[in-house]
């Protein structure tokens, strides 16, 4: 287990159809780190096309920065050796959106967690192996019973998720990387799910990077915030600073644009939609491929 | 009654007792349970409540595109277009009903619901729409589709794109300029900003206001978004297990709420950013 995780100038371009000089630029220049100890939360949060998930995918290695590095323990992890590259990979664990894409339908859930046990040899023997994926589910608040033995599609989407989340307990990682996990969840779901993060937090010593876009979840969770704008980070601080005292004219837009409760507030400027049509043009979904395949 | 053709009635919409279950195994279940409501013309209504209170149910009740096992089992919903004789929206079938659909009576789904066919370019979307409901149009065709993109704040190389290539606050736009091509009375917006980011949902809110300001649209409004209303509508109805519970001026519901769910509804609104401090 190490105890850091850094991005050091990391830049990622897209090849990009209709552009000035044939890429866009998804991240650019980002620079942060998280620390194991003592466990924290830090949200990052940003609009689509900011580049947020493309961070995600960066520091989980599943894209190689087109520059700078991401270092995990002071190593690059792209130039790790096979043992330390399987530690990473086992004390840095992502927990991804969709809770329907991440399960193949024809297998039962409990392959999921069996594969962790297995892979990395949580238990020597079944019974073991059984006992520490019942404490995980519950720890998620799912009754085995009522989950094990289960088809994905018989399963709710916060069921699925936190099923993601009992694997995540079983191994004990010292990161979480949150790529919007509680988007497609409805509100009391959601918070359940939040609950589980700060349970982690607080009992298994667990740092998570949580990815969102919506700035209430971001208040939930507390902790630090990062806001991300057209690939690069603006502003970083304690939640509780941020938002009440945003310093980047970008974290003010974003503030300003909560609809507020009163019809009293109502906004009385108008944003331009030339300014957020140039933010749309950088959302790399549209017309990219990656530099290098995915792997 | 003032409702003569050619005559603008003041109501858009009266709906009276209206009541629909949908039908389980284990019994009807009443989601919408009599409800009356006036649309007052060129007013932006917002219809408030939690999930599962009916409000859906309501929308698509009223637009006739209401499903097996629902059905609406009571009331009546008086229709007033200007210049064309009022209708009981319940009451019209087929021909009938096709003409006024978009027409008159249209639709702004949630846009990041796959609402677009995305093998169609934008442009034919929107002749799909304007030939099936208003074919005597098609010569002005080329001149509308611009337009209608450019007051939604879209230029018109859009037109050209299909909509992967749109990202989710360009595809409400462009939802909003179809749901508006044939200038129609009224427009039913089922959470028009749902799932979309605070900034793009800014803009959808504004140009929302301005469909108003500009063309006099009547808009009705449903969200779950206690903020969205305070934003943008005129008068907001609560609804609660599909009953009304109160209805009235937005300034009024959030300022002097008269029935306890709404108090409770506004308090529970979590409070961030500036200017709530």
């Amino acid at each position: 287990m190490k105890s850091e995780l850094e991005l050091r100038g990391v830049q990622q371009r897209f090849h990009a159809r209709g552009v000035a000089d044939g890429y866009i630029t998804a991240v650019d220049d980002v620079s942060f780190s998280l620390a194991a100890s003592p466990p924290q939360i830090v949200s990052l949060v940003g609009q689509s096309g900011s580049g947020k998930s493309t961070i995600a995918r960066n520091v989980l290695g599943l894209q190689k920065p087109t520059a700078g590095s991401v270092l995990y323990g002071g190593k690059d992890i792209f130039k790790l050796s096979r043992a330390e590259y399987d530690e990473y990979r086992r004390d840095v664990q992502p927990v991804f959106q969709d809770p329907y894409a991440i399960f193949n339908p024809f297998y039962r859930v409990d392959r999921v967690l069996w594969k962790a046990v297995k892979k990395f040899k949580l238990a020597d023997t079944r019974a073991k192996g059984l006992e520490l994926i019942e404490e995980s589910l519950r720890a998620v608040r799912l009754e085995p019973e009522n989950v094990l033995g289960r088809y994905p599609h018989q399963l709710s989407g916060g069921q699925r998720q936190r099923i993601m989340l009992a694997r995540v307990h079983m191994l004990r990682p010292s990161f979480i990387i949150a790529d919007e996990p509680v988007s497609m969840l409805d509100a009391q779901v959601r918070k359940h799910f939040l609950d589980i993060l700060l349970d982690f937090q607080i009992k298994h010593g667990m740092t998570t990077l949580f990815i969102t876009h919506d700035l209430s979840t971001v208040y939930y969770l507390g902790g630090e915030v990062m806001v991300i704008t057209k690939g690069e980070i603006v502003e970083r601080g304690p939640v509780s600073t941020v938002m009440h005292e945003p310093s980047h004219p970008y974290t003010k837009l974003l503030l300003d644009s909560i609809p507020q409760p009163d019809p009293d507030q109502r906004w009385t400027s108008r944003i331009a939609v030339d300014e957020l049509e140039r933010l749309d043009d950088a959302n790399p979904a549209a017309d990219t491929k990656p530099e290098a395949p995915i792997i | 009654m003032n409702n003569v053709p050619g005559n603008v009635s003041e109501s858009v919409l009266e709906i009276k007792g209206l009541e629909v279950v949908y039908s389980t195994n284990r019994g009807d279940v009443k989601a919408v349970r009599g409800i009356d409501l006036d649309v007052r013309r060129g007013e932006i209504l917002g219809i408030a409540g939690e999930s599962g209170s009916g409000k859906s149910t309501l929308a698509v009740a009223l637009l006739r595109l209401l499903k097996a096992p629902g059905k609406v089992t009571g009331g009546s919903v008086l229709f007033n277009p200007a210049g064309r004789s009022p209708v009981d929206l319940l009451k019209v079938h087929g021909e009938e009903l096709r003409v006024l659909r978009w027409s008159a009576l249209s639709y702004l789904p949630q846009g990041s619901m796959s609402s677009l066919n995305p093998v169609m370019r934008v442009e034919d979307q929107f002749k799909d729409v304007i030939l099936e409901h208003a074919p005597e149009r098609k010569s002005s065709l080329h001149e509308m589709i611009p337009r209608l993109l450019a007051q939604v704040g879209l230029e018109p190389r859009v037109a050209r794109m299909y909509p992967h290539e749109l990202s989710g606050g360009m595809k409400q736009r462009v939802l909003m300029a179809i749901a508006v091509a044939l200038e129609p009375d009224l427009v039913i917006a089922d959470e028009p900003t749902t799932a979309l980011d605070v900034t793009i949902q800014r803009v959808i809110l504004q140009s929302l206001a301005d469909l108003r300001t500009d063309f006099g649209v009547t808009l009705m409004v449903i969200s779950h978004d206690m903020g969205v209303h305070a934003q943008l509508a005129d008068r907001v109805a609560v609804m609660y297990e599909g009953q009304l519970v109160e209805v009235g001026d937005v300034r009024q519901v959030f300022k002097d709420p008269q029935d306890a769910y709404t108090r409770q509804l506004i308090e529970s609104i979590p409070k961030l950013g500036r200017r709530a401090s």
